[in-house]
């Protein structure tokens, strides 16, 4: 049972007819998203297989500027992609997502690997990369979606918040319905997660753990560190990256510096 | 004696626009001055009040507000003496009180007396809103309902300046008619110092407000209406 069955690379080739039915679906249907697909799938390939290489590499030379170094690559990419997606030119929100990105992310892979699994040192790539990887990319799409929240909802309520100011109202109280809303936009996703989590799916971490010939009740209790680790790091970063964004919406007399597209 | 507004010198254009909407702009209004400020679409009326209260920043030149320089005073310290009602009324999703009652949950207003119940009614009905109750949603008034709830909500408190931008445009005509009488009300009963931008030719009864003209990018008093 505990043995792994290898999938070689004609197996893995044979995977492609899941593409082939999605192409064909996109064709006959004209849903325009071939192109797409097989950018998709040529990235999917080239990236976890350079992924692979690359963590083969470390996890034989245990170099911690290494782990670092392919921690900070997960963070600056995610960022590139949240960068994609939040189309907003007016306020400069890149520098203070960021940094806030890096610290919160590695605060909690840092936690997880080092306190909770207790491996020593906190850094060990076979444990900190993974963790780190699935912080990033769930708090990654969390991010994106509070983002373009607050930026939609601030300019269409900018009417509502200048009233607020006009009544004595500071940036923070003014704009608190929308802080709000963009925090837990972001944040529902990951705390969905939880209630569906064992019943409606197996995520993908224990179901890799499972194929890889792990005891099921040790792999549960990976997952259950994983589902509360990514919502604490969504919720951290989440409000963290709005409280400075927000501010950077208001100008030095908190004036609303948004305005129509 | 410190006039309660000065504006010096104001310059003004828009982001990304190099045309100058104001001048080298100059004004002075002292306490229990009632202001009309007249002038074309366009011309910037708006953005004067708003220049004002900071909604706006200028590019060149110094508001004064009783002496002091409207960038020393914590804009929402600012914006609870110099309170301004925009042209589009704006309630919140809730009640007429919870709108009426919303600047005393701003930190900045905290600690002024918030008024009773007995209070509003009469305010309500000074406001020509005798027939709106405290606890129906605001959201269903009518335009001219909202604009007076809305200058009321701003005086509740206590501005020391009040910015009225365009009060009337969207209104009917006996809406309009209630809200001039309510701004001579204020000026002349509870010496309120007004500041009103509107297109309308509009000829108090009671008082005689100072008119000037917003053109060539700047203000220009009207010496004939006086």
């Amino acid at each position: 049972m505990n043995q792994i069955i290898n999938i070689s690379t004609g197996q893995l080739l044979l995977a492609l007819v899941f593409i082939l039915i999605a192409q064909a679906s996109s064709f006959i249907y004209h849903l325009g998203l071939n192109r797409d697909i097989t950018i998709g799938t040529i990235r999917t390939f080239a990236q976890l297989f350079l992924m692979g290489y690359v963590l083969t590499f470390i996890l034989k030379t245990s170099n911690s500027f290494l782990v670092l170094s392919v921690f900070m690559v997960m963070v600056v990419s995610a960022m590139f992609i949240i960068k994609g997606r939040v189309k907003e030119k007016q306020i400069p929100y890149i520098i203070p997502t960021f940094l806030t990105m890096l610290v919160s992310y590695l605060a909690t892979a840092i936690f997880v690997s080092g306190l909770i699994v207790g491996i020593t040192p906190w850094w060990e790539p076979r444990y900190f990369i993974p963790a780190g990887g699935m912080v990033i990319g769930n708090s990654m799409s969390a991010l994106a979606i509070s983002l373009e929240r607050l930026f939609r909802d601030m300019r269409q309520q900018k009417e509502l918040v200048e009233m607020k100011l006009s009544l004595g109202a500071n940036y923070r109280e003014a704009s608190l319905d929308i802080f709000r809303n963009a925090v837990s936009a972001g944040m529902i996703p990951s705390i969905n997660a939880m209630m569906g989590v064992g019943l409606v799916f197996i995520p993908g971490m224990m179901s890799g753990q499972i194929l890889a010939g792990t005891d099921p009740l040790i792999a549960i209790r990976y997952q259950i560190v994983v589902m509360l680790m990514l919502v604490g790091s969504t919720a951290v970063s989440s409000v963290a990256v709005m409280l400075f964004v927000r501010r950077r919406c208001f100008g030095s007399g908190e004036e609303v510096l948004l305005t129509p597209l | 004696m410190t006039p309660l507004l000065e504006i010096r010198n104001l310059s003004f254009a828009y982001e990304g626009s190099a045309a100058l909407v104001f001048d080298r702009l100059n004004v002075t209004v002292q306490e229990g001055e009632f202001i009309l400020v007249k002038g074309p679409s366009g011309a910037g009326k708006s953005t004067l009040l708003r220049l004002i209260c900071r909604l706006n920043k200028p590019q060149g030149g110094s508001i004064l507000f009783q002496g002091s320089d409207i960038t020393s005073i914590a804009p929402a310290k600012l914006r609870s003496v110099v309170s301004y009602v925009a042209q589009i009324p704006q309630m919140i999703d809730a009640t007429v009180e919870e709108n009426l009652l919303m600047p005393f949950s701003f930190a900045i207003n905290a600690a002024k007396p918030r008024p009773g119940k007995e209070e509003l009614h009469e305010m309500l009905r000074k406001f020509y809103l005798g027939e709106v109750t405290l606890d129906q949603s605001a959201m269903k008034l009518s335009i001219g309902q909202k604009q007076r709830l809305a200058i009321m909500r701003a005086l509740l408190q206590e501005p020391l300046l009040l910015l009225l931008d365009e009060p009337t445009s969207a209104l009917d005509q006996e809406s309009a008619s209630m809200v001039f009488s309510i701004m001579e009300r204020l000026n002349t009963d509870d010496r309120k110092t007004l500041i009103t931008v509107t297109h309308i030719d509009f000829k108090p009864e009671t008082v005689t407000p100072l008119t000037y003209t917003l053109a060539h990018r700047s203000l220009h008093l009207n010496e004939s209406d006086h």
